[in-house]
């Protein structure tokens, strides 16, 4: 959404709408960690009044799908894929392969066994 | 001390195989390093005449006085080409154990020397290096678009490890050690050590005087539930429940 979106860009990777999208998710997430954590301890907290815990039970599914946790995908550094993505690397298949070929990956070799 | 005499021994460990030497060739191996210094001319080397020719450059190859000849490397800087030396443990007691990681052998090999060779001079009694198993990770890709899946291509990166444990080592000189190695970090050799230290009986008294300094420590630690930073979730329930609309709905 645009509206939580850097009025300037702050990230240096491959850009494309998908990459700045989840970059943004995850700023918006980090934001609104405090308060979504504080709702979900009013409503498991059984010494509470239920209409509280209720009216909390609406506000959470009432915030925005940004403030998600679920909503942070691991994105390629260098192609900004969003599948077959390696967690060690943050690279997509095809880009770990390239850089591996190039050497750029220390430690990593072709393997023969 | 002229550029030969430091040379010599260089040259013999060039020509000389690679393979390691035994703990016991080591007065040998002195004697025989001391041996060629005296008598360069007369070193045996593997290589023939004309590869020799080659390995001297230009410079090096003007007369030797006799003088000259005499004079030895410094007894540490010969060490340098040897295995590295070792104190006795007395007890055997273990104080620390330092895992050394790298991707490359002989980065790994030489760090792992240079830290036994510190342990040695700091009156360190240090075990190893021991190889321990190595970490394999494997990763498998497609080499080209999905519908060519048949031929792919495996990738691999081998970890390598190795143990160095002292024993009876001083803490301090354990700390000092460690230190010390970490200034002198070598490039791409990751470390880690796990210390012991071990007290004298009746721990307990002791802690018990040190309780009350401590609280302090202890609850600023807590404070954070053993956390470096809080989010500010407590303070977000409170301002919720004191909000517009929770009191509404609760009262």
């Amino acid at each position: 959404m645009s509206m939580f979106r850097a009025k300037k860009m702050d990230i240096g990777s491959f850009l494309n709408i998908h990459v700045i999208r989840d970059h943004t998710k995850r700023k918006v997430y980090a934001q609104f960690e405090p308060e979504r954590q504080a709702l979900r301890h009013i409503i498991r907290n059984t010494t509470l009044p239920a209409r509280t815990r209720a009216e909390a039970q609406l506000q959470l599914t009432q915030m925005h799908c940004y403030t998600r946790p679920t909503q942070i995908r691991g994105r390629c550094l260098m192609g900004g894929k969003g599948r077959g993505v390696f967690r060690d690397f943050k690279l997509s298949r095809y880009n770990f392969r390239m850089q591996a070929l190039e050497g750029n990956l220390p430690g990593v070799r072709k393997a023969s066994w | 001390m002229s550029r030969t005499s430091i040379l010599q021994p260089l040259r013999q460990t060039l020509t000389r195989p690679v393979a390691r030497q035994p703990r016991s060739a080591f007065i040998a191996s002195i004697s025989r390093s001391n041996a060629s210094i005296a008598k360069p001319n007369q070193m045996p080397t593997a290589s023939t005449p004309a590869n020799e020719e080659l390995t001297v450059p230009f410079p090096m190859r003007h007369e030797i006085h006799p003088e000259e000849q005499a004079v030895r490397l410094p007894r540490s800087v010969q060490a340098l080409y040897l295995q590295p030396l070792r104190r006795e443990a007395n007890y055997g007691v273990p104080t620390c154990d330092l895992q050394l990681r790298s991707y490359s052998v002989p980065n790994l090999e030489f760090f792992c020397d240079f830290a036994l060779r510190a342990a040695y001079y700091l009156n360190l009694p240090a075990f190893g290096p021991v190889p321990l198993p190595k970490i394999k990770e494997r990763w498998t890709v497609p080499k080209s678009h999905f519908i060519f899946k048949k031929s792919q291509e495996n990738f691999e990166r081998i970890t390598r490890r190795r143990l160095i444990q002292i024993r009876d080592g001083h803490p301090e000189s354990v700390q000092i050690w460690l230190a010390f190695l970490q200034k002198h970090a070598y490039y791409g050799i990751g470390m880690k050590a796990n210390v012991w230290e071990y007290s004298k009986l009746g721990v307990g008294k002791e802690m018990e005087g040190q309780g009350q300094s401590m609280q302090d420590v202890v609850e600023e630690k807590m404070k954070l539930l053993g956390r470096d930073k809080t989010e500010g979730t407590v303070q977000k329930v409170q301002e919720l429940l004191e909000s517009e609309r929770f009191r509404v709905q609760g009262g």
